[in-house]
Order: structure tokens, then C-alpha cells, then sequence
């Protein structure tokens, strides 16, 4: 069974008179441990396709599973529980809560798990640890680098101990050193076994990763293996 | 994985905490907001302690006059909206005959009033001279504080004695023992034979402003004009026990009078009664209404207050839109988003409320202390004004935090 599987996905908007098919006809099988990056220009639908398999946002018809569990079945609360528990999110922009720790932002999605404050910040710490931040536990966003601040929110994903994780554009808004650290920190994840499903435009990016699957208008135009993938560390 | 129970209490813990931090990165507006709920909960705190006060001061000047009481005056009962020109009547005749026939009464205190001049060695006072007999001290409650009541020798002899209220007592005689000295009530020397017992003030009234002398010294002396016969009354006090009916017991002494007067028929009688019972209701009543009219006014800055808290959370809604976006994405359900914006408000709102009740209680205990008018805000009160601050939050926070809950996490995520 494979760990992200669509089928006949579509998801329209509808701009004013027109209907536009953002998402046109899906159907595509990720498995477990695999290293994917979409790519595709801005408008392909590749960023939509994302938020569905992230359950952030509901196609319009056709399916998602993740790891098994049909998300079309299930409510707000119970796709909430979902990301929680299988989904590690990082955006481009970050996304780290102002005037808050690092500490207390890797924290977040535990408060949601409804652990307690000990062993939140226990979990956190180890994962900021792991990412070398052990000592920019008490720094807010703004006391960060960018490099960092992606860091904290990759600890921030990985804190929940997902089987997946979806990264959108995660270096649009780094430098091209800082984004090899963090393609080196996705490669050692997946060799430890995480699903990474990056969406990037950049093909330095995608050759970082296993398979590359690009979507142009709305539809998957090539799906394939990277041949000479690129590794930070040999 | 830690119990239901265990996950609730920390998610609200956390909120709490999400609530502070958020109030202190707008302080300025969160204090502006909190403002709105204080001054509110500080009327309406305000303005149940008064209206409890007037009714604490009304029920102590009712006590002050006796607790079980009929009191009779000697004019038409215009009762029902009929006036009569006739002059009423009521004499010691009555009085007497009132005290042997109808039940369960302890004593009376016919009276007659007048206002009275005392003056001793340069000093003087203007006081409410009663005409009484002993029954006064029984039927009102009172009692000499010091020296002697009046007692029925004075009131056959018409003796020139007289009780001094605690005030008259005071600004006659200072520090000095009144008992045994002489005062001139309206020129004729009088000899002080006790002081009453305090009955305090109510309403700023006095009830110790008095002097009591024997009922016939006043009649010789004092009322010779104002009175149709020399037996007449101006008031007359009835006592009753404990556990007597009052409304009874005016139906018989109405029967009692209207046939000593023949007044027949729909006939209006010449003399009215009233019970201690009918002021007691009455005045809850009035200060009933006082309060509430009281308590509404209060309530508009109260609601005003409200509609500032849902405004100000209206606004952190959309300007955090994104940070609702990105909590959902981490796994924040409907309720978690809901309910950090209900803890939010409620949290403006108690922090107002608490604020606002702290005044109140300054306020209150100004007013008792300057100006002899009790406000007491009691523990039930200050418990309600947080709890109602508290539902006033989640009242008016409940739209913007319902109306963030509902947002969908990708739109709530691409929001700037």
C-alpha cells in the first residue's frame, strides 16, 4: 500500500464566470521512504496538488489516502488529528510564530497532540538539538538567520514524529549555501526513512531528490526517477 | 498518550498562555479595550451596591421605629385615591381601648410631637420633643442607656423630666453626665433623667435627635392649639409579638375604630394605620425599582464595553489570520482556534472585571465612609462581577473566535 496515493484528483476555483481546473485529473502513488519533488511553473496546479495531499485544502472530486486512510471521509477536527499526527508542513516564508521561542514554536504542534508542557518541551528540545540549534532554544524568529529560522521549522515538523513531510518552495527564501544545509538535513531524514515530498521550481532542488514529477496545467506531463541525483554528501 | 482530561486541561492551560502573550504584544490597545469592560463592571458593581444600600438603609430606619409594628395617625385614610377634608381623630380613649381588645399586642406608645428648644448654659439644640408614655421604650425597642425611662408616675404627675437622645445628649452636654442636670425646653426647667440608646442613622437621618418626655407634660405645655380635644393623639404605636398577624391585626383594629367612630358602610374613616410590614414592602419595592433602573443604566456601558471586546477580537482574528492558517496546519482543530480566542476575551474581560470591581470597592467604601451611605459589596457580589466578566468575554468573543475557527486552514495560510 503506498503511503500518498490519489486517484482522478481534480480541484477547480471558480473565478468569478470562469471555473478554472487547478488540479485536473490526479492519480499518482507515493511510497514509503520515497524523496519526490514536483516541479512545474507557477500556476500548474503543483502547489494545489500539495495542499491536497496535506489535507489543507478538499478536492473537488476524486481521492486522497494517506497511509491508508481515505480523507474524503473525514471532517474538519478529524483531518486536523491527520496532519497532526503524519503531516510535518515547512513553508517558504517559515512560518514561525513572532515573539515566540524557538523552543516554544517547535512546541506548537504537541500542545495539539495534548501532551504536557514537560514533555513538550522535552521533545522539542531534542529536536532542536538535532538540528544544532541546542543553543537558540530561547531565541525568538527575529534573533535568527534565515538558515535557522527553517531549521526551527523543520524541527517544528519532525517534532510529532510524522511519516511524511511536505516542504513548499523550502528554500525560495534562502541563499544557495544556507538551502544545501537544509537539502543536506532532507537527505539525511530520508535516509532515515521520512517521506520528503518537496515542491520547488528550482532544478538544483529537484535533483536533490529521487523522483521528480512535473505538472504543467493542471496534470502530472512527466514522472520519473532522477538520473544523476545530487548528494551534499557523497 | 496522555487521557482526554489531561490533553483538556493543557490545551487551556497553553491558551491561557497563547492569551497573555498575545494581550502583551498589543498592550496599548489591550489596555484601551480593557478599559471599556472596567468602567462597566465598575457601574454595574456600583449600582447593585447602592441599590442594596438604600435597601439596608431603609430596612435599619424601619427597624429603628420597631420591628412588629401598627402605627396610627389621626387623619382620613385617603387610601384608593378618596380624600376626605374631615379631620381625623384618635384619642388615649382609643389607645386604651385598642390595647384591651384586640390580641397579641405587647404595649402601646400613643404620642404627641412637637418641635422643642433645649438649652443648657448657652447651648442649645432644636430638637423633635415626643410626648410619651413608659410603652414608648417596649413597643420601639429602646431602652435608657444610662439613668431611667419614663415611667408612669411621670406621666400622671405631668413631671418635667426628660430622656435626651445620645445626639442631643452630646451637643447639650458634651463630655459631661447629663443625668441629674437641668435643661430649659421652651423656657421651663426640665430635669434629664436618662439617656436613650443609639439607634445610628439611615439616610443620613439622625434617629438619635430626639428628647422624650412624659406624654401629659407635653399636652400641659406644648399642643394646646394643633389638637381638637385634650385627649387627642398624634400617633399612636402599636406592638405586637412575634408571630402576630399583622394584616389581622389591622382588620380589627380598623373594625374596632370604625365602630367606635360609626363609620359605616364606604364611609372613610378618620384615621389611618399603617404596619411596620407595609413600609417593609413598600420600600423594597421602591428600592427594588431604583436598583434596577440603576442596574440597566449601568448595563449600556457594560454592553458598550462588550461590543469594544468583540470589535478589538474581530480585529486580532483577521490580523492573525495567518497564524490560524499555520495552527490548523499543525493540527489545531476547530475548537483549539475557537477556543484560544474565547480565552483571549475572557481573559481581557477578567482582567477588566477585576479591575473594574477593585473600584467599585474603593468607591463603595468612600461613599460609606464619607458619606454615611452604606454600599456594601460583598464577596457574592465580587464573584459575580468576575464570573459575568468573564461570560461578557465569552459572549461577545464568541462570534470572532467562532467566526476564526470556521476559517479553511489553506486560505487562512495564503492570507497576508
Amino acid at each position: 500500500m503506498a503511503l500518498v496515493e490519489t486517484r482522478d484528483l481534480v480541484k477547480n476555483y471558480i473565478m468569478g464566470e470562469e471555473t478554472v481546473r487547478a488540479v485536473d485529473g490526479v492519480s499518482l502513488a507515493i511510497e514509503r521512504g520515497e524523496y519526490v519533488a514536483i516541479m512545474g511553473a507557477s500556476g500548474s496546479g503543483k502547489s494545489t496538488f500539495m495542499n491536497m495531499i496535506g489535507c489543507l485544502d478538499v478536492p473537488t472530486s476524486g481521492e486522497v489516502r494517506i497511509d491508508g486512510i481515505a480523507t474524503q471521509d473525514r471532517d474538519g477536527d478529524a483531518l486536523a488529528e491527520l496532519r497532526n499526527q503524519k503531516i510535518g508542513f515547512i513553508f517558504q516564508q517559515f512560518n514561525l510564530l513572532a515573539r515566540t521561542t524557538a523552543l516554544d514554536n517547535v512546541a506548537v504542534p504537541l500542545i495539539y497532540a495534548g501532551l504536557g508542557s514537560e514533555e513538550r518541551r522535552a521533545r522539542a528540545k531534542a529536536k532542536l538539538e538535532e538540528m544544532g540549534l541546542g543553543d537558540r532554544l530561547d531565541h525568538s524568529p527575529a534573533k535568527l538567520s534565515g538558515g535557522q529560522q527553517q531549521r526551527v521549522a523543520i524541527a517544528r515538523a519532525l517534532v510529532t514524529d510524522p511519516v511524511i513531510l511536505l516542504a513548499d518552495e523550502p528554500t525560495g527564501a534562502l541563499d544557495s549555501r544556507t538551502s544545501e544545509d537544509i537539502m543536506a538535513i532532507f537527505e539525511r531524514l530520508n535516509n532515515q526513512g521520512i517521506t520528503i515530498i518537496v515542491v520547488t521550481h528550482e532544478a538544483e532542488i529537484a535533483d536533490h531528490a529521487k523522483r521528480r514529477i512535473e505538472f504543467r496545467d493542471g496534470k502530472v506531463v512527466e514522472d520519473v526517477l532522477v538520473a544523476n541525483r545530487r548528494m551534499v554528501r557523497a | 498518550m496522555t487521557g482526554r482530561l489531561a490533553r483538556k486541561s493543557a490545551a487551556w492551560l497553553v491558551n491561557v498562555a497563547i492569551a497573555i502573550t498575545a494581550l502583551r504584544t498589543n498592550l496599548m490597545r489591550s489596555i484601551l479595550t480593557t478599559l471599556g469592560v472596567m468602567i462597566g463592571v465598575f457601574a454595574v458593581t456600583l449600582a447593585v451596591a447602592v441599590g442594596s444600600g438604600a435597601q439596608v438603609s431603609v430596612m435599619q430606619s424601619i427597624n429603628a421605629l420597631g420591628s412588629n409594628m401598627a402605627l396610627i395617625f389621626p387623619e382620613p385614610d385617603n387610601e384608593g385615591g378618596r380624600t376626605s377634608f374631615d379631620r381625623g381623630r384618635l384619642t388615649m380613649r382609643d389607645a386604651r381601648a385598642i390595647q384591651k381588645q384586640v390580641s397579641g399586642i405587647t404595649d402601646i406608645a400613643p404620642q404627641l410631637r412637637t418641635s422643642i428648644q433645649l438649652v443648657v448654659a448657652g447651648r442649645n439644640a432644636t430638637t423633635t420633643g415626643i410626648g410619651a408614655t413608659p410603652g414608648y421604650a417596649k413597643v420601639t425597642n429602646a431602652a435608657a442607656e444610662s439613668g431611667r425611662f419614663i415611667s408612669d408616675a411621670d406621666v400622671r404627675s405631668a413631671a418635667r423630666v426628660v430622656v435626651l437622645g445620645p445626639s442631643v445628649a452630646t451637643k447639650l452636654f458634651g463630655d459631661y453626665d447629663p443625668i441629674g442636670g437641668t435643661v430649659r425646653i421652651n423656657r421651663a426647667p426640665f430635669t434629664v433623667i436618662g439617656v436613650m440608646e443609639s439607634k445610628g442613622s439611615s439616610f443620613g437621618n439622625d434617629n438619635d435627635d430626639l428628647a422624650i418626655m412624659p406624654i401629659s407634660t407635653i399636652r400641659q405645655r406644648f399642643s394646646g392649639d394643633s389638637l381638637a380635644g385634650p385627649d387627642d393623639l398624634q400617633i399612636l404605636f402599636v406592638g405586637f409579638e412575634d408571630g402576630v398577624s399583622l394584616p389581622r391585626a389591622k382588620r380589627e383594629i380598623t373594625r374596632l375604630l370604625r365602630e367606635r367612630y360609626r363609620v359605616r358602610g364606604k364611609a372613610i374613616n378618620p384615621f389611618t394605620i399603617r404596619t411596620t410590614e407595609e413600609f417593609m414592602k413598600e420600600s423594597a419595592q421602591v428600592t427594588g425599582i431604583f436598583q434596577i433602573v440603576l442596574v440597566a443604566i449601568a448595563s449600556i456601558s457594560l454592553l458598550v464595553g462588550g461590543i469594544g471586546i468583540m470589535n478589538i477580537m474581530l480585529v486580532s482574528v483577521s490580523e492573525r489570520t495567518r497564524e490560524i492558517g499555520l495552527r490548523m496546519a499543525l493540527g489545531a482543530k476547530r475548537s483549539d482556534i475557537r477556543n484560544q480566542f474565547l480565552v483571549e476575551a475572557a481573559v481581557l474581560c477578567v482582567i477588566g472585571g477585576a479591575i473594574g470591581l477593585a473600584l467599585a470597592i474603593a468607591a463603595g467604601t468612600a461613599l460609606t465612609v464619607y458619606a454615611d451611605f452604606p454600599v456594601p459589596i460583598g464577596i457574592g457580589v465580587g464573584i459575580g462581577a468576575i464570573v459575568f466578566s468573564a461570560v461578557i468575554g465569552l459572549l461577545f468573543g464568541g462570534y470572532p473566535a467562532v467566526r476564526a475557527s470556521r476559517l479553511s486552514p489553506i486560505e487562512a495560510l495564503r492570507s497576508e
